[in-house]
């Protein structure tokens, strides 16, 4: 017994709640002495049985000695796998530490152990892939540094890769025969994306709370879009309550009250109403039309839910969910805990699996860049174009260079009065000129696109033509690029974001002679080719159709 | 462009950085900062340097840092796992330069030779390094008893060494 001595002054320290001494030392000689080891389970069983008798919190140094205790493991292989499993204490890592202490020459090995399992997880799974740690980078210098040329970095890489993709793959509208192909460049959007059937939606009878009722139908999906072969698409578009795979590519969901789903693939959801979904992992924007419902997008450890607007989910991590609100307000909640708190537009949170709380980051769209084109109704782009995202101040004055950038200004809206638009004869390339213009009759629902070249750079320096098409999921019906007539229908149909600038630029629509545009026949696509001058910005505003 | 560094540099510096006993859930978030203080720091980089172990370098510096936090906001396992790993990456230099240095080339071996592994292999390797589950949970998934589980995984990881040392040599001949 006296050599327990030492052990037995740490024991009972640890019971009278002194400081212990060696824990480690005391769990190491429980585990070759069983007797020991039933002594100290005892009396820490009674301590316990008499502590939580006047108290409720658990002693979790005792409780995690206690259940070390006999069962430690005794092999390096087991040892290993400890510092590698994720089922380990404190004292499994330090019985790991001391036997490296002990053995100087087993260290190298289990660093390369720790770091193959770290490579396994990059390469099997999804989010430790290269792109993933890119893209959450990517944020992170967003927000932490003053500068952002990686942000630029990273997207010129981005569009020089899409664009060496073939463009016969992406099945994309002829342009006329003065078009150049090679001049064009994919965007990431079109090379994804093609619209199938829109609402032409039948939904079945009865309520979408019944098991097996039709809760929502396909509206759009991407060209490389695959399911999973037990996802349980009965038709190809019909869409119940219950699990689905999307291995690739975009899908959107529309339900019977007007809500719409768009989830980019790889993506794991549930639908389980016309108002709710659990998005398990990738990517989900919601748009809620039933204002008095709104719509629920959950995922691990929180959920959204908005009145009104449009919000998003960021599930392709195991570490954590991020939420954002591209439009309205939003409530957002940590699940189990119950805390909850109001998010507003541009705003953006993030729930980490090991914490209980709701962390404020950058609102930083970028992540939902695919799915936002598919939301949009802008697809099956080409040339140099960028669908840019909610939030995305319009500056006239600082553009990209030789990029035409479409910002989506306002959606579904009934203009209160006639609008004046330019006139333009379809399915002819025509000059961009001073014209008679035409009535727009108010009555319809709208939405307005605005579609902006920055022409400083390239176009000045060389000359060189920017040329660009653009087709949209329902039909334009009117386009303005004089400069009175979008300086008029600004109030009208402009976007609420300011115009930073846009009253310093003399010609901000296609007033310089050099611009062509072009309305395809069915109304669809609208292709330009636009050469600005210095400081010459181009504007052109495309209205469509609404649902 | 640092692009450029970061999609050579990654998988490498991720996995050195596990090997200092990070937590496999900090590992990223660990690199990630290590990769903004070299964005930072640029203007102090020796050109004739090796970037890769430039970055292991302050990757280094943020795992012994941790040891200074409080135990909630710790992003490594260990205090004493840490310590003691940490020792063996101060000397000699070339052994740190070893673990993580062709990290990009060693990552997409590894992914080739993933992708010849049988379905059953392919299963719970997927179990153990996607889905994040214990041996335990592996074993009920497939029927198993633990230990089992364990030993298939150690034949699993020492078939893709083998293979993944065998397709370098290739590459590298």
């Amino acid at each position: 017994m006296n050599t327990h001595k030492p052990i037995e002054t740490v024991l009972e320290a640890l019971l009278n709640g002194d400081e212990p001494g060696d824990l480690n030392a005391l769990a190491a000689a429980a585990s070759d002495d069983p007797k020991l080891a039933a002594k100290v389970r005892e009396e820490l069983e009674f301590s316990e049985m008499l502590r939580q008798a006047v108290h409720n919190d658990a002693p979790i140094a005792s409780n995690d000695l206690l259940l070390r205790v006999g069962q430690a493991p005794q092999t390096e292989a087991e040892l290993f796998d400890l510092a590698c499993d994720g089922n380990h204490s404190s004292y499994d890592l330090n019985r790991v530490a001391r036997y490296l202490e002990d053995n100087p020459d087993r260290l190298a090995d289990l660093r390369v152990r720790m770091m193959e399992d770290e490579w396994l997880r990059q390469a099997v799974s999804a989010s430790k892939s290269e792109e993933s740690f890119i893209e959450a980078l990517e944020t992170r210098m967003w927000a932490e540094t003053t500068q952002d040329h990686f942000v630029e970095d990273f997207s010129v890489r981005l569009e020089e890769e899409i664009a060496a993709q073939d463009p016969e793959e992406t099945g994309i509208l002829d342009f006329p025969g003065a078009w150049s192909k090679a001049a064009l460049e994919l965007t990431a959007v079109a090379a994804a994306v093609a619209i199938t059937a829109f609402m032409v939606v039948v939904f079945a009878t009865g309520s979408n709370e019944e098991e097996g009722a039709v809760l929502a139908q396909m509206s759009k999906v991407s060209s490389d879009a695959l399911w999973s072969a037990d996802s349980p698409l009965t038709d190809g578009s019909s869409f119940r309550s219950g699990t689905y795979e999307l291995e690739t590519g975009l899908v959107s969901l529309r339900f019977p009250n007007g809500n719409e789903m768009t989830v980019q693939g790889p993506a794991i959801f549930e639908l389980e109403s016309d108002h709710s979904a659990v998005v398990h992992s990738g990517l989900a924007v919601a748009r809620a039309e039933a204002k008095d419902m709104g719509f629920t997008l959950r995922s691990k450890g929180l959920s959204i839910s908005e009145p009104g607007k449009m919000i998003g989910i960021d599930a392709r991590s195991s570490l954590s969910t991020e939420a954002l609100v591209f439009d309205g307000d939003a409530g957002v909640c940590l699940d189990d805990s119950g805390k909850c708190r109001e998010i507003y537009q541009f705003e953006a949170v993030r729930a980490d699996n090991n914490s209980d709380q709701l962390l404020d980051v950058p609102y930083n769209p970028r992540a939902f860049e695919k799915a936002w084109a598919l939301v949009a109704g802008v697809e099956n782009n080409l040339g140099d174009v960028s669908i840019e995202m909610p939030g995305t101040e319009i500056q006239p004055t600082k553009g990209i260079s030789g990029r035409v950038q479409v910002y989506v200004e306002k959606e579904s809206f009934e203009p209160e009065q006639d609008l004046e638009v330019d006139q333009i004869s379809v399915g002819k390339f025509a000059d961009a000129v001073v014209n008679p213009g035409q009535a727009l009759q108010a009555g319809g629902k709208l939405t307005s696109y605005l579609l902006q070249l920055w022409p400083e750079g390239k176009v000045t320096d060389n000359g060189e033509e920017v040329e660009a098409s653009l087709t949209f999921d329902q039909p334009v019906v009117g386009v303005i690029f004089s400069s009175e007539r979008l300086a008029s229908s600004d109030a009208a149909v402009g976007t609420s974001i300011s115009h930073i600038g846009v009253e310093e630029i003399s010609g901000r629509g296609l007033d310089s002679g050099n611009d062509w545009i072009l309305l395809s026949e069915d109304r669809r696509t609208v292709n330009l080719r636009l050469k600005g001058g210095k400081a010459q910005l181009d504007q052109v505003r495309v209205l469509v159709a609404s649902q | 462009m640092f692009v450029e560094q970061v999609r050579e540099h990654h998988a490498g510096l991720r996995g050195f950085v596990r090997s200092l006993g990070v937590d496999p859930l900090w590992v990223d978030d660990v690199a990630q900062e290590a990769f903004i203080v070299a964005y930072n720091r640029l203007s102090e980089f020796d050109h004739e340097r090796d970037f890769g172990a430039w970055l292991r370098g302050i990757a280094r510096n943020l795992v012994i840092n941790e040891r200074r936090k409080n135990a909630r906001r710790k992003r490594i396992l260990s205090d004493n796992l840490t310590d003691v790993l940490l020792s063996t990456t101060s000397v000699p230099e070339e052994e740190e330069e070893e673990l993580g240095d062709r990290g990009l080339a060693k990552m997409n071996a590894l992914r080739e030779c993933i992708k010849g592994l049988p379905e059953k292999s392919l299963g719970m390797l997927k179990a153990r390094y996607e889905e994040d589950h214990s041996a335990q949970d592996i074993a009920e998934k497939f029927e198993m008893n633990p230990p089992a589980v364990r030993k298939a995984l150690e034949r699993v990881r020492t078939s893709l060494r083998k293979c993944m040392d065998e397709r370098l040599q290739l590459s590298g001949a």
